[in-house]
């Protein structure tokens, strides 16, 4: 079942195209994200399926209701991380999320303690809870502003740029969280970042997006597969020489093999490693080669989105 | 509409107001003073007026231009006691029409503004808080304490008023009479409300909060003409002007009020974040 589900959902400025008839679908319980550049088209997509701003053209549907007809029911499912931490820095941690607790509906007043105890804890603020927000580092107000998008419980998260701005000790910690919390809570979350690292790590599948246009969708291995093709073999020896790579040629299904003289290290590219490889070190042996070391090296999803934000 | 959501967002604003002492001081100190102030020039003034050859002598031309009806309540006064009783029960009503819009002008220009400026308000906006309930939300945290400041103002005004004129009206305490009451409870509330729906809507549309204020202070210069017309004489505010004034400032806010959700777009608001 989709949680979220867009047709040419398309935004204009003026005569600018922030979005462009971006279509797409989130299973529930899915960890999605949008990659891309700044300027993409995120924020302005995640806006759009929020109801804070209105589509151009296309149609949105979020948790199963329409983003133009029912904008206060889907504000009611929906936790949202914007842009900003939109923290009120003059209240306290627990304020802050007392008041967004009672404004997403949370009126039983035990139960909003119970959950604002329980995320202040999660997110190891809770000792902090009666200072004042202006008081908090970055990486702090970034996760009080994550527990107040989960403070309903929410079965659908957007997380715009989680970890935008902050160093890279806070960039894990909230990485972490977020890993934890995916499991822990089994929201549908959507992910805007231009982190390759919180895609790799938190999303079930990536959509790269580029001007405003979907480029290509797929989880980070098959986007690594698509974009960059396919891992190659690299073999470290004590000895190189010609015999050797002429002997690794021979092998049928061996397409390239570049050499690395000052390491003694070869590059050899193949139509699928994970069955040719055993063949490949046998000949390297026959041939009076010593084999240091054996991997396969796969293209990192940031070569893969550079490669292709680059051809776009 | 959930006057409860509106509430929440009042209490909001007002916890984050009152930790703010460059906001809280001018809006009480400041009225507050006037009205301690006031009331002691109005007695000092006619002891001056009576001096031939002071510009304040100008004062009995004025009190000719009253009506009649006003005319008749003055006989059988001192010159002294027409000269305190006019201004302290007529020229000066006005004025308290005026604290209510100085002291909220600022929490009201502020009201979207200022979360634009401290980019808070997209969080906000993405509540399930309907834009009428944010709207009267809004409303409320700059009309709530205007009208408690403006009270107290009245409280105090007529106090130091009263103990300052017992002894030349031979023992009569002039105030609080039903026009003031009228006053500060039911018209003040209602120019209040239209001032502060007004500035509302600004703060919604502009991009930051000086911009708001800016304008807001041309919703002044109606207050002004009323000041001046009870100065002049072509304005007295008795009970039935005060009720009719009433009556046409609710429309007023109604209308505001309706126009202001209707103006408000969340999307507008989001575009003007700097």
């Amino acid at each position: 079942m989709s949680s979220v589900e867009t047709n040419g959902l398309t935004r204009r400025f003026g005569s600018f195209m922030a979005v462009d008839h971006l279509s797409f679908e989130v299973k529930e319980g899915e960890v999605f994200g949008l990659l891309g550049p700044n300027g993409a088209g995120k924020t302005t997509t995640v806006r759009m399926l929020a109801c804070l701003i209105s589509s151009s053209e296309g149609s949105a549907s979020v948790g199963g209701y329409d983003i133009g007809r029912d904008s206060l029911k889907v504000r009611q499912i929906v936790g949202i991380l914007t842009e900003n931490p939109s923290l009120y820095e003059r209240l306290t941690a627990y304020e802050n999320m007392d008041f967004f607790a009672e404004a997403y509906g949370l009126s039983d007043v035990q139960e909003k303690r119970n959950r604002i105890r329980e995320l202040l804890e999660f997110f190891e603020l809770y000792e902090r809870r009666n200072n004042k927000v202006a008081t908090f580092s970055k990486g702090m107000k970034q996760k009080l502003a994550i527990a107040r998008a989960l403070v309903h419980q929410p079965p659908i998260l957007f997380l715009d740029e989680p970890t935008a701005g902050l160093d890279p000790e806070s960039s894990k910690v909230i990485r972490d969280l977020i890993e934890r919390l995916s499991q822990r809570e089994k929201h549908t979350i959507l992910l805007c970042t231009h982190h390759l690292e919180d895609a790799e790590k938190l999303c079930n599948r990536v959509m790269i997006i580029n001007r405003g246009k979907s480029v290509i969708v797929g989880s980070p291995d098959e986007l690594r597969d698509k974009i960059a093709g396919q891992p190659v073999l690299q073999v470290i020896l004590k000895n190189l020489n010609q015999k050797i790579i002429e002997a690794i040629k021979d092998v049928k299904q061996v397409k390239e093999v570049d050499v690395d003289n000052s390491a003694s290290r070869l590059i050899i590219t193949l139509d699928d490693v994970k069955s040719v490889t055993p063949e490949v070190v046998r000949s390297i042996v026959y041939a009076g080669g010593m084999v240091l070391s054996v991997n396969t090296l796969r293209p990192s999803l940031e070569e893969a989105y550079l490669k292709l934000v680059k051809e776009e | 509409m959930r006057i409860k959501k509106a509430m929440l967002v009042f209490r909001k604003d007002w916890r984050e107001i009152k930790r703010n002492w460059q906001v809280i001081l001018p809006i009480i100190v400041v009225p507050i003073m006037i009205s301690v102030f006031l009331p002691i020039l109005l007695t000092a003034i006619p002891s001056l007026a009576t001096t031939p050859g002071t510009p304040l002598s100008g004062f009995e031309a004025m009190i000719q231009n009253l009506p009649n009806h006003v005319q008749e309540q003055l006989a059988g006064m001192t010159e002294q006691q027409v000269m305190i009783y006019i201004m302290a029960l007529y020229f000066f009503a006005p004025f308290f029409l005026i604290i209510p819009l100085m002291a909220s002008s600022v929490i009201a220009s502020d009201s979207f503004a200022g979360e634009k400026e401290r980019k808070t308000i997209e969080a906000l906006l993405a509540t399930p808080i309907s834009d009428g309930e944010l709207f009267l939300g809004k409303m409320l945290v700059s009309f709530i304490p205007s009208m408690i400041v403006t009270s107290i103002s009245f409280l105090v005004y007529s106090t130091v008023f009263d103990l300052l004129s017992f002894s030349i009206f031979n023992g009569t305490l002039l105030l609080p009479n039903l026009d003031w009451f009228l006053l500060i409870f039911g018209l003040a509330p209602t120019v209040a409300l239209a001032s502060i729906g007004l500035t509302v809507m600004i703060s919604a549309k502009v991009k930051g909060f000086k911009e708001a204020q800016q304008i807001s202070v041309i919703l002044l210069i109606p207050i002004l003409a009323l000041v001046f017309g009870q100065a002049t004489g072509a304005i007295i505010f008795g009970p039935i002007v005060i009720t009719a004034l009433i009556g046409l400032f609710v429309i007023i806010d109604l209308a505001i009020f309706r126009t202001g959700v209707k103006l408000f777009k969340r999307e507008e608001i989001l575009s003007k974040i700097a």
